[in-house]
């Protein structure tokens, strides 16, 4: 209940900040609209349907994406802390990709991969999946290495050591790789749409800023991403909660 | 570790650093006092703007008593920076203009630089059918649902007796349509005429273009202005373009001459001077349209496309035309 109550009281606090610098800064619509303009544009986007066409959409690039990516990195961060070869020859490639800016390579994939759905989860799941993949090799390699001893001396093969004792101990780790990873599943979803796609809230943002100056309408969208980006956020969290309290 | 009020120190010198330096008059070489004023366009520093280049270099705008800085934007922001007064002048699509103008943005067209709507259907000579209605069944590339690219598609849809529903359109807003199009992705793509086309031919396409203005009329891109600034200062306005078409006009009559003010203010013409030279070239043409005349606003083509952009839902009508545009230039 406490932090329900003060959830509402930050929320408050944002909202009468953002409406405080509207008014001093006597910003016109198109340049910072007030929060009981982009409320009432969200009540008229949300009546059309608009909204929630895009928002489906959206919702499930970022499903899609993060489930992919973080399947993905999970058993690459397994080999990758498990094995300095293979930390030696993946590594260099895997930093890389990081290092290159993806919006930068997104239209190329967005070809390369047929300009479908396909493609915009491909592109959402590379973005996921490093800071996953890496917390899982150092989630890994934090293994008490006294209790890998002992799992090896009552005769345990390489796949139960990792099912029994190195993923189990690493999940901590690994939560804190997942909860970056679903924040970045949310802007990789965007990133794909603006490669090339037809509806979900990228798209929006493209329309109401680029087609109809419609500031109050790209702030519902990108007011909506944050929620979702939220509401994803606290799923890991408590996910993370079960899974680690037993 | 530095102690708090040092850290402060630093911190407000760093930020004082990202200032802009203030905005001031500024002495020409004869000593006269310039009016500092700002352009903001839309894309990068191209040759397309070889007139702003040569009236900044060659005294067009000092002579008008303008010291003009030239400033490069996303193109929805200009419209926003233009209204707002953070920039005094900008250059926009006439069609966004419409729109922007009846979402409460308060900006006007007041003069003309493209007599052409630059925006066509590109294809392969042998694919581009020889009016809208050919278009039927086909997949189309464009970068989104908006901006002028999207306003002519329609508009030559609607000519054509079709709607979006009798095409598959596949959106490429990153601008890559042309990759889309030599990969075999679709089968035309919407594009600049001075542009994509010379993109296509030197990959050794043979190019055909559907375009818009014998079958759906439309005002080209222009230059705009805050009503404030039109309101306050008509005499600014006007000489920024007399001074701007001075200098298209002089283009026009002699592209070496822009071609080599945009290369002393481009420095990536250099890569592919042959191109930029092309894009020059084809960029004049559509200036010139069925004939330059000094940044004049046609009137009768923003009537025409004024009643297509309230016909395709661009628009609601509630703006009259009157009030998007200042035929007198200021």
């Amino acid at each position: 209940m406490r932090r329900i109550g003060a959830a509402i009281v930050s929320l408050a606090v944002f909202l009468a900040v953002w409406k405080l610098v509207s008014v001093i800064g006597g910003y016109p619509v198109y340049i910072l609209p007030p929060p009981e303009e982009v409320v009432a544009r969200a009540a008229r986007a949300v009546g059309s349907g608009i909204l929630w066409e895009h928002s489906a959409v959206t919702l499930l690039e970022i499903v899609l994406g993060f489930a992919v990516g973080a399947t993905t990195a999970i058993l690459t961060g397994i080999a990758l802390g498990k094995s300095v070869l293979v930390e030696r020859v993946l590594s260099p490639y895997i930093v890389a990709a990081q290092a290159v800016p993806i919006l930068a390579l997104a239209p190329l994939l967005d070809i390369w991969f047929g300009g479908g759905l396909l493609a915009r989860v491909v592109i959402c799941a590379l973005i996921v999946f490093f800071p996953i993949a890496i917390a899982t090799m150092v989630g890994i390699r934090s293994t008490d290495p006294l209790l890998a001893e002992m799992l090896r001396s009552l005769g345990a093969t390489n796949a139960q050591r990792t099912r029994l004792l190195e993923v189990p101990s690493a999940l901590p780790v690994i939560f804190g790789g997942l909860r970056v990873g679903v924040t970045l599943a949310v802007i990789g979803a965007v990133v794909a749409e603006w490669a090339g796609a037809s509806t979900g809230l990228g798209v929006l943002i493209n329309i109401a800023n680029q087609g109809l100056f419609d500031t109050p309408l790209m702030f519902v969208a990108l007011a909506t991403l944050a929620v979702i980006g939220l509401a994803f956020y606290g799923l890991v969290v408590v996910v993370e909660r079960r899974l680690l309290s037993h | 570790m530095l102690p708090p009020r040092l850290t402060l120190a630093c911190l407000a010198l760093i930020l004082a650093a990202c200032q802009d330096a203030p905005s001031s008059d500024a002495p020409d070489s004869a000593g006269i006092e310039l009016r500092e004023v700002r352009l903001a366009l839309g894309y990068r520093p191209d040759v397309q703007f070889a007139p702003f280049y040569l009236a900044q270099r060659e005294g067009f705008y000092a002579d008008a008593g303008l010291a003009v800085t030239i400033e490069h934007h996303p193109a929805p922001d200009v419209q926003r920076l233009v209204a707002d007064g953070q920039a005094e002048f900008g250059v926009a699509d006439a069609t966004d203009v419409m729109i922007a103008r009846t979402s409460d943005i308060p900006i006007r067209y007041v003069s003309t630089l493209y007599q052409g709507f630059p925006v066509a259907i590109i294809g392969e000579a042998a694919v581009i059918p020889a009016d809208p209605a050919g278009l039927a069944g086909m997949s189309i590339g464009t970068p989104g649902k908006f901006g002028s690219s999207w306003h002519a598609l329609l508009a030559l849809l609607e000519a054509g007796g079709l709607t979006e529903d009798d095409v598959e359109i596949r959106e490429y807003p990153q601008f890559n349509q042309v990759d889309g199009l030599s990969n075999g992705d679709v089968h035309v793509i919407t594009g600049f005429r001075n542009n994509e086309p010379l993109r296509l031919e030197a990959r050794g396409t043979e190019v055909g273009l559907l375009t818009v203005d014998e079958v759906a009329p439309l005002p080209g891109p222009g230059t705009i202005v805050g009503d404030e600034l039109l309101a306050a200062d008509p005499a600014l306005v006007r000489a920024f373009v007399d001074a701007t078409a001075a200098a298209q006009a002089a283009v026009i009559a002699d592209p070496d001459r822009g071609f080599a003010a945009a290369e002393a203010s481009v420095p990536t013409i250099a890569e592919d001077p042959d191109v930029a030279r092309s894009v020059l070239d084809a960029t004049v043409a559509l200036w010139e349209g069925d004939g330059f005349a000094d940044g004049a606003i046609d009137e009768e083509t923003w009537s025409v496309g004024y009643e297509t952009m309230v016909r395709l839902g661009f628009i609601d009508g509630s703006v009259p035309l009157e009030d998007m545009i200042a035929a007198d230039g200021g």
